[in-house]
């Protein structure tokens, strides 16, 4: 009963959240590009992985349907970073509401993937992650050209320099995570 | 890779050049309507709005380098230089013609113009056309859009497409001078 309540809580909750994010601080959090790709999009995946807390029953073992679904996690984030995407993002509320709808999907896939996949997956994943973010952010630090129509070229150069940060925090991520997996498998086999 | 940026995307979605220029009407800072088509020569057209904070005035003062670099020869006889404005709802002609005195005294061949019997709806599928992105961000009185040129012929047919971001002022300059018949320039 108590379980029911606190998942009860956890979903109300994402609802209140996904409805503060994605409408009434949408024009604050669309205003830069900052905003939008540090803050807004994140957010979404934070609140996917949090609907998922409570589906304990939510987890993908099987390593062929993980490793789709890693891929069609990737080809989100990759959709939602092209420029194309950012602008249309800001043009039309919509389509920044399909993002919305689909990070927060990402956020839940992630979640039920990482309980069931085998370690070798979840490496590689988080790496590749992590290498995907930090190409992004050196390609928005480095281009001087203007990529998005709606942010100008300064915002480009500062979401890069933090989508850099994350991508360095995400890698720590991977290596930290690594070494305590190997840890634990060497423990495991000398017990 | 021409759907990356919204700007590449409009412009390849525009089609490949050669392409027609579409014809529509404008009116130059001395107040005088006239189309493209009405110019009989080549035209380097390029889009600006007057309250842009930055890159409209970094173009246009490209574009003024570039316009000196052609002689007396070339403009206006064979090149002309058009720059129109996106901004239906805040540019006017006599903005227009003070803007356009910034860039010198005597500029024969750069016509400055905005156009004319046009709504907005109407202009943006123009620009569509043409390969420009422009969109107008409510309440803030900025145009988000793309900076490329265009060099139209006699015949008002886009010849090439030139991208300021990318190309030096020489790069531009020898890209010009190969699409017009008789001008080989030195650079």
């Amino acid at each position: 009963m108590q379980t029911k309540l606190a998942s009860g809580i956890v979903v109300a909750l994402v609802i209140a959240l996904f409805y503060i994010v994605s409408f009434p601080l949408n024009t604050w959090l669309s205003a830069t590009m900052p905003r939008h790709q540090i803050i807004q999009l994140p957010a979404m995946i934070f609140l996917g992985v949090l609907l998922a807390m409570p589906l304990h029953r939510l987890q993908v073992k099987d390593t062929a349907w993980g490793i789709a679904l890693l891929i069609y996690v990737m080809a989100s984030l990759v959709f939602w970073m092209l420029p194309h995407s950012i602008d249309y993002a800001f043009v039309e509320t919509w389509f920044n509401r399909l993002m919305h709808v689909n990070m927060v999907t990402v956020g839940l896939l992630i979640t039920a993937v990482m309980r069931g996949i085998r370690f070798e997956v979840k490496i590689l994943f988080i790496g590749m992650v992590a290498s995907m973010l930090m190409a992004t952010g050196v390609a928005l630090r480095s281009f001087n050209i203007l990529l998005c129509s709606s942010y100008s070229i300064d915002q480009q150069r500062e979401t890069g320099m933090y989508v850099i940060l994350i991508g360095v925090a995400v890698y720590i991520l991977t290596v930290v995570t690594f070494g305590r997996m190997l840890r634990a498998n060497r423990l495991r086999q000398t017990q | 890779m021409s759907a990356f940026t919204i700007f590449s995307y409009t412009l390849a979605d525009a089609g490949p050049v050669p392409r027609p220029m579409p014809v529509f009407n404008l009116v130059a800072q001395d107040s005088s309507s006239f189309t493209i088509s009405d110019l009989h020569r080549f035209t380097l057209v390029n889009f600006v709005y007057l309250n842009c904070p930055d890159v409209c005035h970094k173009v246009n003062n490209k574009i003024e380098e570039i316009y000196h670099e052609f002689d007396s020869t070339i403009v206006p006889s064979k090149l002309g230089f058009l720059t129109i404005s996106f901004d239906l709802a805040n540019d006017d002609i006599r903005k227009l013609n003070k803007y356009r005195e910034y860039f010198g005294e005597d500029l024969r061949g750069w016509t400055f113009a905005l156009p004319h019997g046009l709504s907005e709806v109407q202009f943006d599928k123009i620009l569509k056309e043409i390969g420009i992105w422009a969109h107008r961000v409510p309440d803030r009185g900025i145009i988000n859009h793309s900076i490329y040129m265009f060099l139209v012929d006699e015949h008002q047919t886009i010849v090439k497409t030139l991208d300021p971001a990318r190309l030096s002022n020489a790069e531009i300059i020898n890209q010009i001078s190969q699409c017009i018949p008789g001008v080989a320039h030195a650079n």
